[in-house]
């Protein structure tokens, strides 16, 4: 079996790699996907928990944040297709009409 | 108290209520033809949602005890009813604006209240949470309907904008609440009898109690949950997108955003950090700094802008550093006998509920002033926009007054009640310095406040202004103003009033 720290050590990786993208990418799909590996890592986590203390609790809240993650993305698709017919572009360098 | 999944539904019924009026409008306005054209129809329904919410809420604040609905998923006690009740005023201070802006902007259309009402419900449950994983869906109840409201005006390229920039952010930091959850779910298991996690709030309350002693794990936990709610609660330094979506987004849903989003994570963050007083050795300092940090941001970046949307964002950061300096006297760390903690607890608990209050008010109020010059048809958005109001629209600029002296906290108003209660119990936590820095702040806050009534009273009007045109209705936003201006004046003369919603704050005791 593998150990429960393995996966944690994974999760703790991918949330990494999420928490960087964002802050080094610049298209917002992209810098979404990245969101949603760091959500992923948190769910690798609270399934291997689950496992690891032999309870349910885990593997449901996974449940969960894969509905909120689903209602996140339907509304982020939605501002940035918005976002794109006005504009023609989603660069978010682009986005600097408000400042300081 | 547990109660039987029965009297847990009749005990979240103030929540109940928001929902139901908001699947009801949403169901009204898109299927019945004469709904949708009478354009009163949908905020009638939702102020009128609001106010049997508000209402339940009232006679249910008297329960006693913990009151834990659904086996402890939600804590619907006497604080959560009171939480219940500011978010239900606001929102409907918020409908009522809202119903001139959009007319006024020509977006009227039922889903803005749906919006609205469902943020609502998810502020409130924010309030009641007390498994994480449950605030972690009620945020995202908040934030997914305020991303939509923010970018509501959609063929304009800043609310665009806006709704990008708090959408992004916002995910962000909900990516850093979930994964806080997970860790702490994980770290749990060091202080947890039979060596099994738990995120239940209360749960957790009573072990660190019992064995203050979190490993590693859960204090990284903590400080990812932390991080995930100061970015909704806009701390500083994780408040950079407040000035851009609150000017970004129209009016009307600045207003609601700045209110609601913020009572909503103010109550979380007062759950979390209750249930984790035991530890508080390892947090206190953070809080601290942050409140410091906070406060003079907020202010000192306010000083400098020229648009009112902008002031206001910047000092709807500078209140959210207030209020922590509430959260610090929670601990009540400089209190000599358990006795006065628990003393500074309950005053830090009633101090945090009050102002809670008055800031929803009194931000209501200032942007619906704001709504209201706007009736012409000119957006009012800058400093230029209000000079010489004082001339132009006296009643106007004498509503305004009132709420800027209530944010500046000057007597005799609600913000000054507001700012002496947090005042009065960080000073019977022992924090002297906390509160000395309060006041230095809050001296910042005046001259910014006051410079936009120097301009209303003593500018002469733009001579090149656009000339009024003819004023849409206004009686919704009519009614928000007098209702907050009433409340702003007479909670500041006699915050005794309150007393009761006060009370029931400090019903949350100390794990």
């Amino acid at each position: 079996m593998v150990p429960t720290s393995y996966y944690m050590i994974l999760s703790g990786i991918l949330f990494t790699i999420g928490v960087l993208g964002v802050l080094v990418k610049r298209n917002p799909i992209v810098i979404f996907m990245c969101i949603e590996l760091m959500l992923n890592a948190a769910n690798i986590a609270f399934v291997a928990l689950g496992r690891h203390f032999a309870q349910v609790n885990g593997q449901m809240y996974v449940i969960f944040a894969l509905a909120v993650a689903a209602a996140e993305v339907s509304v982020g698709l939605g501002i940035i297709v918005s976002i794109f017919r006005t504009r023609e572009s989603i660069n978010v360098d682009e986005m600097n009409l408000m400042k300081f | 108290m547990i109660l039987s999944n029965g009297a847990s539904l009749a005990a979240i019924a103030p929540i109940l209520a928001v929902m139901i009026t908001g699947m009801i409008v949403l169901l009204g306005d898109s299927c019945l033809k004469l709904w949708r054209q009478a354009k009163w129809v949908s905020p009638t329904i939702s102020v009128l949602g609001l106010v049997v919410s508000a209402a339940l809420a009232c006679s249910l604040i008297g329960t006693s005890g913990q009151q834990l609905a659904f086996s402890g998923a939600l804590t619907a006690d006497a604080f959560s009813q009171a939480c219940n009740i500011i978010l239900a005023v606001i929102a409907a201070l918020a409908v009522m604006g809202s119903a001139t802006y959009l007319e006024n902007r020509g977006l009227q259309h039922g889903e803005y209240y749906v919006l609205v009402l469902f943020s609502t419900s998810g502020a409130m449950l924010m309030a009641a949470a007390s498994e994480l994983i449950v605030l972690f869906v009620a945020v995202e109840i908040l934030s997914v309907a305020l991303y939509v409201l923010a970018g509501y005006a959609r063929t304009e390229r800043k609310s665009e904008e806006a709704a990008l920039k708090y959408f992004l952010l916002g995910a962000f930091a909900g990516g850093f609440l979930l994964y806080g959850i997970a860790l702490i779910y994980g770290g749990s298991s060091s202080i947890v009898p039979g060596q099994v996690g738990t995120t239940n709030l209360r749960a957790l309350g009573i072990y660190l109690h019992q064995m203050p002693a979190p490993n590693q794990m859960f204090i990284a936990g903590t400080a990812l949950l932390m991080v995930g709610l100061a970015f909704k609660a806009a701390l500083v330094p994780f408040h950079m997108w407040t000035p851009d979506v609150y000017e970004g987004a129209p009016t009307s849903v600045t207003a609601f955003m700045a209110a609601a989003a913020k009572v909503g994570a103010f109550a979380a963050i007062l759950r979390v950090f209750n249930a984790f007083i035991p530890i508080s050795e390892y947090w206190l300092i953070i809080v601290q700094v942050l409140a410091v940090a906070t406060m003079f941001g907020g202010n000192i970046l306010a000083v400098v802008q020229d648009n009112v949307k902008r002031i206001l964002a910047y000092s709807s950061i500078a209140h959210a550093g207030y209020l922590m300096v509430g959260i610090s006297a929670l601990t009540g760390s400089g209190a000599a006998t358990d006795a006065l903690k628990a003393e500074a607890h309950s005053a830090a608990m009633g101090g945090i509920t009050f102002y809670l209050l008055a800031y929803g008010i009194m931000t209501m109020g200032a942007f619906g002033v704001l709504i209201w010059i706007s009736r012409r048809g000119r957006d009012v958005q800058t400093l230029n926009d209000l000079k010489g109001l004082v001339k132009t629209d006296p009643v106007a600029a004498y509503t305004m007054l009132i709420f800027m002296l209530s944010l500046g906290g000057i007597p005799p108003t609600m913000g000054f009640m507001g700012k002496w209660f947090l005042f009065y119990a960080t000073l019977q936590a022992g924090q002297l310095w906390l509160a000395v820095t309060l006041a230095l702040a809050s001296i910042i806050s005046i001259y910014y406040y006051l410079r936009v009534v120097w301009v209303m009273c003593f500018t002469e009007p733009d001579e090149n202004a656009v000339a009024p045109g003819r004023a849409v209705a206004s009686g919704g936003v009519v009614v928000s103003l007098i209702a907050s201006a009433a409340a702003t004046l007479l909670f500041g003369v006699a915050p005794g009033l309150l007393h009761s919603l006060m009370d029931a704050a400090s019903t949350v005791l100390r794990p």
